[in-house]
């Protein structure tokens, strides 16, 4: 990607966003380390780094058509599952030791089905997440959280205690913790960072070991922290959304002049804002309170509406976004009336809101930008 | 103070030159694989209709449309979403709609009393509701474009034409032409189905009188006759070619830049 961040770290972390198997990942392979792909982010990372497992979040990065996958879909679903499952065909994820996949949507859902029968995988499991985010439904992830940690530790032949499972959690709290600091330096008028470079270092998190990661990034925060980006940008954005890995995309949206400086995406803020807590008696309580109730939700989450909307607001006022742009893949309909309702909450507080559809492989580059611009007009920017 | 607006479309080029506030002349040319030459070719007839002899003699010029990345000579460019809005505000300042149906897109535009947009959806992901489409349907009827819009005003009972994909909707057409049905009928019926396309646009943006058309398609009397049926509003016709009135935007925007405003 195009930047100008000079740093060796920053290096390593697009090109873990632009490859699926990055040189990191490659090397914990060459030594005999292990690496299971999961599909959405409410999927604990922490109990497969407790086993010395690297959790690697899947997504179909390079994918350049569907032909192998199409036969399994229909044209009206979602391109991310397509394109992933596609990749699984033509054997891009061979470097894959298991899969975890969640009922986060169906789209996502029906890859286990799939990959169950079509891609030979030994350890495949896929784990029942709630719609609600009250006590009982953290009680029932508690559960299936605790029932996943067996059969972890059965498939890889370790000790999964519950210190393993709190030091694991630490780790992942640093990691929070560091990325939070790198948002926070989006705050300033004129960011070291922008959207599309911050897209890159969080997608890098989701595909190298944690303690690695973290260093890498102390890292970059060390060479950003006191500079300046170059400024001049018209307008500061925030970007609201579903699954977006793709660099590129945001990329786009900078090139009209806007600067992204927020986000409540998956692949961004949503997945660090909050730290699960170290103060429980239990982690997988601790873990089932982080991921059910406490951390930003996704749509899919029912009755959460006004908490997803007062999070943007107050990101909106914190990085002093002057517009938002919601982005949302094609069919997904978690996303459609979400952003429907969200557009009026942000009107009615007088912030400009912009919808934009997409399709997982970033396409219909000019559509894009005549959008994108036409709304920095409308912002009279 | 002289400027001038370069619409570069999908299916044609406009140019506008415009004189102490007025349109001095306009030209429309058929857009060529090469977005330059198109914009060059319509600028030079428009500089020439104007009395003038080199674009030198222009003191600013803004270029819009898909190939506004392309037109050379522009010293800036602005999306076609805000050109269209000035450029019909202008024409008729009582316009807070305006639905501009161009070659290759659509879209609706909500705006203030200055001609400022205050929200737009825009289909640029199909061909239905776009002059494409249009052109696809009198290729299979075997009429040119001004034929079409002729025919339309005629039929007497429109056909239900469920399609507005343009590749469904040909083999609906071609299904009710072997059926033998009236082909004024049958064109009545695409410019119903289109218009229910371009209402549920119009629905997402808010439906604020007065409605404007802009862009090619609003040629088409038989669309707009559709279109105000759909609505429930007529839809007030501007004093100038319809076709012009992102070019127009643009000589106003390259007119605002000069004075310093916005």
């Amino acid at each position: 990607m195009e930047t100008s961040i000079k740093s060796k770290a920053f290096e390593q972390f697009s090109e873990a966003a632009e490859t699926l198997a990055n040189p990191v990942l490659q090397e914990w392979k060459a030594k005999g380390g292990r690496i299971v792909g999961y599909f959405c982010s409410t999927v604990p990372e922490e109990i497969l780094t407790a086993a010395g497992v690297v959790p690697f979040r899947m997504r179909a990065t390079g994918s350049t058509g569907t032909e192998e996958s199409d036969a399994y879909y229909s044209s009206i679903n979602c391109s991310f599952p397509r394109h992933c499952f596609n990749q699984a065909l033509t054997g891009e994820f061979k470097f894959l030791d298991g899969i975890v996949c969640v009922n986060s949507c169906d789209h996502v859902r029906r890859i286990y089905d799939n990959w169950k029968r079509f891609v030979p995988t030994d350890f495949i499991e896929v784990l029942s997440l709630p719609r609600k985010t009250g006590p009982d439904q953290v009680g029932w992830y508690r559960d299936e959280l605790a029932m996943f940690r067996d059969k972890v530790a059965k498939y890889f032949g370790v000790e999964l205690t519950d210190d393993a499972i709190w030091k694991a959690i630490k780790l992942h709290n640093e990691t929070r913790r560091l990325q939070r600091k790198l948002y926070e330096l989006r705050k300033q008028e004129k960011p070291p960072i922008t959207g599309a470079e911050t897209l890159a270092v969080m997608v890098a998190g989701t595909a190298m070991p944690k303690e690695q990661y973290n260093e890498m990034l102390r890292e970059l925060l060390d060479e950003l922290t006191g500079s300046e980006g170059p400024g001049g940008h018209r307008a500061r954005l925030m970007i609201v959304g579903g699954i977006l890995d793709d660099p590129a995309y945001i990329q786009v949206i900078e090139d009209q002049g806007g600067l992204v400086v927020a986000d409540s995406l998956c692949f961004g803020s949503r997945i660090m804002w909050v730290d699960v807590s170290e103060e429980m008696a239990d982690p997988f309580q601790a873990l089932a309170q982080y991921y059910v109730a406490d951390r930003p939700s996704c749509p899919r989450m029912y009755g959460e509406h006004d908490n997803r909307a007062r999070y943007v607001k107050d990101m909106t006022r914190d990085f002093k976004v002057d517009g938002v742009i919601g982005e949302r893949l094609m069919f997904c309909d978690m996303w459609v009336v979400e952003h429907y309702m969200l557009d009026q909450d942000m009107k009615a507080d007088g912030i400009p809101f912009l919808k934009l559809d997409r399709e997982y492989i970033t396409s219909g580059v000019g559509q894009l930008r005549t959008r994108v611009q036409a709304f920095l007009e409308t912002m009279g920017r | 103070m002289i400027v001038g607006g370069c619409d570069v479309g999908s299916a044609t080029g406009k140019a506008v030159v415009m004189k102490d506030g007025e349109v001095t002349s306009y030209l429309i040319v058929p857009a060529t694989t090469k977005p330059e030459v198109t914009a060059r070719t319509a600028m030079d007839a428009a500089i020439e209709g104007a009395g003038l002899t080199s674009i030198e003699d222009l003191d600013y010029i803004v270029g819009t449309g898909y190939g506004r990345l392309r037109v050379p000579f522009a010293n800036e460019n602005v999306s076609e979403i805000t050109c269209h809005a000035r450029g019909a505000q202008w024409l008729t300042p009582t316009v807070r709609t305006v639905i501009d149906i161009g070659g290759q897109d659509c879209k609706v535009m909500a705006m203030n009393e200055n001609g400022k947009v205050l929200e737009f959806v825009m289909n640029d992901r199909c061909a239905a509701g776009t002059g494409r489409f249009f052109e696809a349907m009198a290729r299979v009827l075997g009429l040119g474009l001004e034929g079409l819009s002729e025919l339309s005003l005629q039929g007497k009972n429109p056909c239900p034409i469920t399609s507005q994909c343009s590749v469904f909707a040909e083999s609906e057409v071609i299904t009710l032409v072997n059926d033998g049905t009236e082909l004024s009928d049958i064109v009545a019926g695409l410019d119903a189905s289109i218009a229910s396309r371009l209402n549920s646009m119009v629905r997402k943006v808010g439906l604020v009188e007065e409605v404007a058309l802009t862009g090619g398609c609003a040629k088409n009397e038989g669309l707009v006759k559709a279109l105000e049926k759909k609505l429930g509003v007529s839809i007030r016709k501007l004093p100038k070619d319809p076709q012009i009135a992102g070019a127009i935007g643009a000589a106003l925007l390259a007119r605002e830049k000069l004075n310093g405003r916005s």
